[in-house]
């Protein structure tokens, strides 16, 4: 593969909205991870709070967006087989996760408090955020009961299936 | 209360002569009870009413449509939601259409256009339990007989000002309710083809050359092909290339 090309590719692989690509074609390997990307890991990363977690996954270092032809380790990738809504414990804390992708509001507008912060309490069936997509809102309700101890996520965010929202201590 | 000859969509009728938002009387309502499916929230005079996160919107007291229907779609799976907005965009569509014969459109995603001009806006609140949507409030503003307005961009309009006839806003309100019940039992039933191609084919737009904005400036001209089952607009360029959007990451100009 000649630069052009791969310029060519990288210009594609931009446009189709991609987190990630890889391929491989005789010696020859590429592996480029979009913007999306990092946002997405690097957003998961600082927001952990590491020591406490059992089953953190390896802090994956922030990477160049493109790096060929370098080995790309393996990520992490979430239990994408379980239902979005089961409850998950990770170390000894429950996960809310989105059910859908889209766009993660803390609050009704910006002008209202946001439905659960860190250290609120949060019963069955309260609403802890909403996740807009393509104009249907959608008021997320908790499926746990127990503190917040992580909000993972930054106001007006996007956000993927199944991507953790908040860390819940049960109670 | 009133009652309206439908199956369920407005048996209830909630009338209240000021309300700050008819889709936040709604929400409050099904936090604390089980309204029946179908019940609307109902005020000429909305002070506080909402558009999107952040913006609100518009009505001049005592000359449009500001209701909030609530409905129990359960039966329909939370990454197959965009149908709903393509069933309630319709029957808003068949409403307006009954009174104005020519050139309403649905703008995707959901709002309602005569000609060049916003005359409607649509705001669904789902509540997602687990891995169903167990409620859902649609909360519809209709501009009817209003004919000056200060904000509320791009381009408003009313049903008066299109047609230069008042309407009763119990009439609209009426066959309102017998059209979205009509779409939203195409939806129930499982007749989403139908429900798809209606849709498209009273897309703004659908098929044909036009001008589009992105978030970074940039123009093109292209064509929409269709709608993704998330809801994304899918359109093709003049170079032959097709490309998804979502919400804000594209302009019709």
């Amino acid at each position: 593969m000649n630069f052009k090309e791969i310029q060519e590719l990288i210009k594609l692989i931009n446009k189709m909205n991609l987190t990630e690509f890889k391929m491989k074609d005789g010696d020859f390997e590429l592996a480029v991870r979009t913007e999306k990307y990092l946002k997405t890991r690097t957003t998961q990363v600082v927001s952990s709070p590491a020591p406490m977690m059992q089953v953190a996954a390896p802090a994956p270092q922030p990477e160049p967006i493109v790096a060929a032809p370098a080995p790309v380790p393996s990520t992490p990738a979430p239990a994408k087989s379980e239902d979005a809504s089961t409850p998950k414990e990770t170390g000894n804390y429950l996960e809310i996760k989105s059910p859908i992708v889209g766009t993660f509001y803390r609050s009704q507008s910006p002008d209202k408090p946001a439905y659960a912060k860190v250290g609120d309490s949060v019963a069955v069936g309260d609403v802890v955020c909403i996740v807009e997509a393509m104009k249907l809102f959608n008021e997320i309700e908790s499926e746990v009961s127990g503190k917040i101890v992580k909000v993972l996520l930054e106001d007006a965010q996007p956000v993927e299936y199944d991507q953790v929202l908040f860390l819940v201590e049960p109670s | 209360m009133e009652t309206l000859n439908t199956l369920f969509v407005g048996k209830v009728v909630r009338e209240f002569p000021k309300l700050a938002s008819t889709n936040q009387y709604a929400t409050d309502l099904l936090s604390k009870s089980k309204p029946s499916e179908g019940t609307v929230i109902s005020t000429p005079n909305q002070y506080a009413g909402r558009g999107q996160i952040g913006s609100g919107w518009e009505s001049e007291a005592d000359k449009n449509i500001n209701l909030s229907i609530i409905f129990y779609p359960t039966f329909l799976p939370i990454r197959k939601q965009f149908q709903l907005n393509q069933a309630v965009s319709l029957g808003v569509k068949d409403c307006i259409a009954h009174f104005v014969p020519e050139n309403v459109k649905i703008k995707w995603p959901n709002d309602i256009y005569i000609h060049n001009k916003k005359v409607c806006g649509i705001l669904i609140q789902n509540t997602l339990t687990g891995s169903i949507i167990s409620s859902s409030v649609i909360g519809i503003g209709i501009n009817v007989n209003q004919t000056t307005f200060i904000t509320n961009p791009p381009n408003p309009s009313s049903l008066k000002l299109e047609t230069n006839h008042e309407l009763g806003l119990k009439r609209v309100r009426e066959v309102l309710c017998r059209k979205i019940e009509t779409r939203y039992l195409q939806l129930k039933a499982g007749k989403i083809d139908e429900l798809y191609q209606d849709y498209l084919h009273n897309l703004y737009r659908y098929d044909e050359m036009s001008l589009f904005k992105r978030p970074n400036e940039d123009t093109f001209y292209g064509k929409i092909l269709g709608v993704e089952e998330t809801g994304k607009l899918l359109i093709e360029n003049e170079y032959g290339d097709q490309e998804n959007f979502a919400i804000k990451e594209v302009r019709f100009i």
